[in-house]
């Protein structure tokens, strides 16, 4: 029962004045960024970092800040799914197939209003799960050395590798690639300048909130004006989201059992909330499709992906804090936070600063409340906003970027850094090579390096350390065997030999 | 080919990675030392850009008229901008930004003109005012 302790002190943390304003004012912005097409969580998150860190915020508050923004998100990728058929961000993609034949037939309230407690069930489900999940892997993770950490830093690469992307080749480089990039500057160990051509700006490396600002939100700019459709047909006006008792109760079953598959999509590492809520539907349309419905508008698969991209959202947060492994694309950004707030997460976080974790957690059961009441009675102003046209967000975008980047080092240098990320962002995305692995790998190499070499030292010198406890040798059997399924997937589903299919393979492959 | 362009520069760099890493050598007690871990990333992305350049992808559509003069108009932004923020002033390059990448997305000069005065000044009372942090002004409103 200490977890109930844990999670009084961490209310008591999370009602301060100052941190219930900031989760309104996060869920508020998320559900925007969500519900904005054009503005995924990922790249939302890594605009708003810039400024949770410029305005000097304790460490506890800008993580409920940026959480509450991401939670919130999560909520708000529906509501252009549903209005618009166009999803909000990724996750909210399969939430079109149901949703929007819904609210074509006139029952855009209802979808509304079922996506939406599905939302809260899911997130509530996967904040329970956090609470309850995350101490246990923190128990088993107080065990692991240098050596251990290594291991399970090749296993997040791998599975990253095998869950992600088409061809589990090019994720593999993107990992490698983001690798090779946080090599870049002086070695912490022996300052030694690596691949910095004497430049001293590199010396620091590349700022991993420039680079992920640059890789997502910059080339998502570029990405969108291929890509925009001159004209958006105008959402309809709905002021609120309502639905009778008895729709909401059918489809209880399914957001219960779309939080369960969400959850654990989510702890995976590499997976995220898009996986969530693929899994959520795929499998409730097995289960409980009667009639083929599911397609043409049957409210439980509304429920299911909004339950399941909720729940994942909240299992992602269980590695990400557990073992300072990211369990999605958002994650690793809020990782990146936290790096740059001089907190390191992993099993001593939870010891040294359990203010600040379950301040977290609480303040995720605050946020969900306060997402829950923003999206039903108060959908219409969200619904209003998907009629901003693309000429007066885009540019609004890009410019909150150029600021929020420069107020953190007031140096132009970083915003040439960002724009050529943006850049190169857009010709990997082009390459079909997933970004998510290359800020990973970014934003973890430093630490996998130095646990190799910490582990080196302990061993003066003798590999066999890496396979010397069971732990490892654990995990190693565990990425080999993710190895082989993510190679035999991808060679199965590829023909040997080539086939020119360039025609199907569009410009909309991501 | 767009595979086997990429995955020849990866494995250029790999090469150059591995070849470069090996300058750094010091003779510390540390057994690893800065040069192995760059090898040891070194060493799968060269073998990955190899299979990229063995078995490429089918090329995805680079270029996408007329969406493509935006895009390089876009990056031109991208790019000035940093040149241009220091010397100008935040309100005065903002607004100039603003108002090509508002004009590339189809607005008209009313609506682009209008957008960036309101994006830049809102953006300059919001941060330099509001959140206390230094923006430079420019000579112009300075």
């Amino acid at each position: 029962m200490e977890t109930v302790g844990f999670l009084l002190n961490g209310f008591q943390e999370a009602l301060t004045p100052l941190n219930i304003f900031l989760a309104l004012v996060g869920c508020f912005i998320g559900t925007i960024i969500g519900a904005l097409p054009g503005i995924g969580p990922v790249n939302g998150v890594a605009i708003l970092i810039p400024l949770a860190f410029t305005l000097q915020l304790p460490a506890g508050s800008a993580l409920i800040l940026m959480s509450c923004v991401y939670y919130g998100c999560m909520y708000g990728g529906r509501i252009s799914s549903i209005m618009l058929n166009i999803p909000g961000d990724e996750p909210a993609m399969m939430t079109c197939l149901d949703g929007y034949p819904m609210a074509k037939s006139g029952k855009a309230p209802e979808a509304l209003a079922i996506s939406g407690i599905a939302s809260f069930v899911g997130g509530a489900t996967s904040t329970v799960g956090l609470m309850l999940f995350a101490p246990i892997l923190v128990q088993f993770a107080i065990h692991f050395g240098p050596a251990e950490y290594f291991s399970l830093y090749v296993l997040a690469f791998v599975t990253i590798g095998g869950v992600t992307g088409s061809n589990p080749a090019k994720t593999l480089l993107a990992a490698t690639i983001g690798l090779m990039l946080g090599t870049v500057g002086l070695d912490p160990q022996s300052g030694v300048a690596r691949f910095t051509f004497g430049d001293i700006h590199l010396y620091d490396g590349f700022q991993p909130i420039v680079a992920i600002v640059g890789l997502f939100a910059i080339s998502e700019v570029l990405v969108l004006l291929e890509t925009h459709h001159s004209e958006r047909t105008g959402a309809l006006p709905v002021n609120r989201a309502f639905a009778r008792w008895a729709d909401i109760k059918g489809t209880f079953g399914t957001m219960i059992r779309g939080s369960g598959v969400g959850f654990i999509a989510g702890v995976l590492p590499g997976a995220g909330a898009s996986l969530g809520s693929f899994l959520a539907y795929t499998i409730e349309r097995r289960i409980s499709d009667e009639g083929n419905t599911f397609g043409t508008g049957n409210p439980k698969g509304v429920a299911a992906p909004e339950a399941g991209n909720n729940a994942a959202a909240g299992g992602a947060l269980v590695p990400m804090l557990a073992l300072g492994v990211p369990g999605s694309g958002t994650t690793a950004v809020l990782l990146a936070l936290l790096i740059s707030l001089n907190i390191t997460p992993g099993p001593l976080l939870f010891q040294d600063q359990p203010q600040l974790v379950w301040g977290l957690i609480a303040s995720l059961f605050m946020a969900n409340v306060f997402l829950l009441l923003l999206n039903l009675p108060l959908v219409g102003v969200f619904t209003r906003m998907l009629s901003i046209p693309l000429w007066a967000l885009m540019p609004f975008v890009v410019m909150i970027s150029f600021v929020g980047v420069y107020s953190i080092s007031h140096s132009t240098f970083d915003l040439v850094v960002m724009a050529a990320f943006g850049i190169f962002g857009f010709i990997l995305r082009k390459l079909d090579i997933a970004l998510v692995p290359v800020v990973l790998g970014l934003l973890l190499g430093s630490a996998m390096e130095a646990n190799m070499r910490r582990a080196l030292a302990i061993s003066a010198g003798d590999p066999w350390i890496f396979v010397s406890s069971s732990i490892s040798i654990g995990l190693y059997v565990a990425t080999a065997l993710f190895l082989v399924a993510a190679i035999y997937m991808a060679v199965s589903n590829r023909p040997l030999i080539d086939k020119p299919n360039e025609d199907e393979k569009g410009l909309n492959a991501d | 080919m767009s595979d086997r362009i990429a995955g020849a520069i990866f494995l250029a760099l790999a090469v150059w990675c591995w070849i470069a890493a090996g300058e750094y050598a010091v003779d510390f007690s540390d057994p690893a030392g800065p040069a192995l871990f760059p090898r040891m990333v070194a060493l799968p992305l060269g073998l990955l850009s190899l299979f990229l350049i063995i078995r490429p992808d089918p090329d995805p559509g680079w270029i996408r008229w007329p969406q493509v003069a935006g895009q390089i108009a876009t990056i031109a932004v991208l790019f000035v901008y940093p040149a241009l923020l220091e010397p100008a002033g935040f309100p005065l390059a903002t607004m100039l930004a603003t108002v090509v990448l508002a004009k590339i997305l189809g607005a008209s000069w009313l609506q682009a003109v209008l957008g960036s005065i309101v994006v830049s000044f809102g953006l300059f009372i919001l941060f330099d005012w509001g959140f206390g942090l230094p923006l430079p002004i420019g000579s112009i409103f300075g």
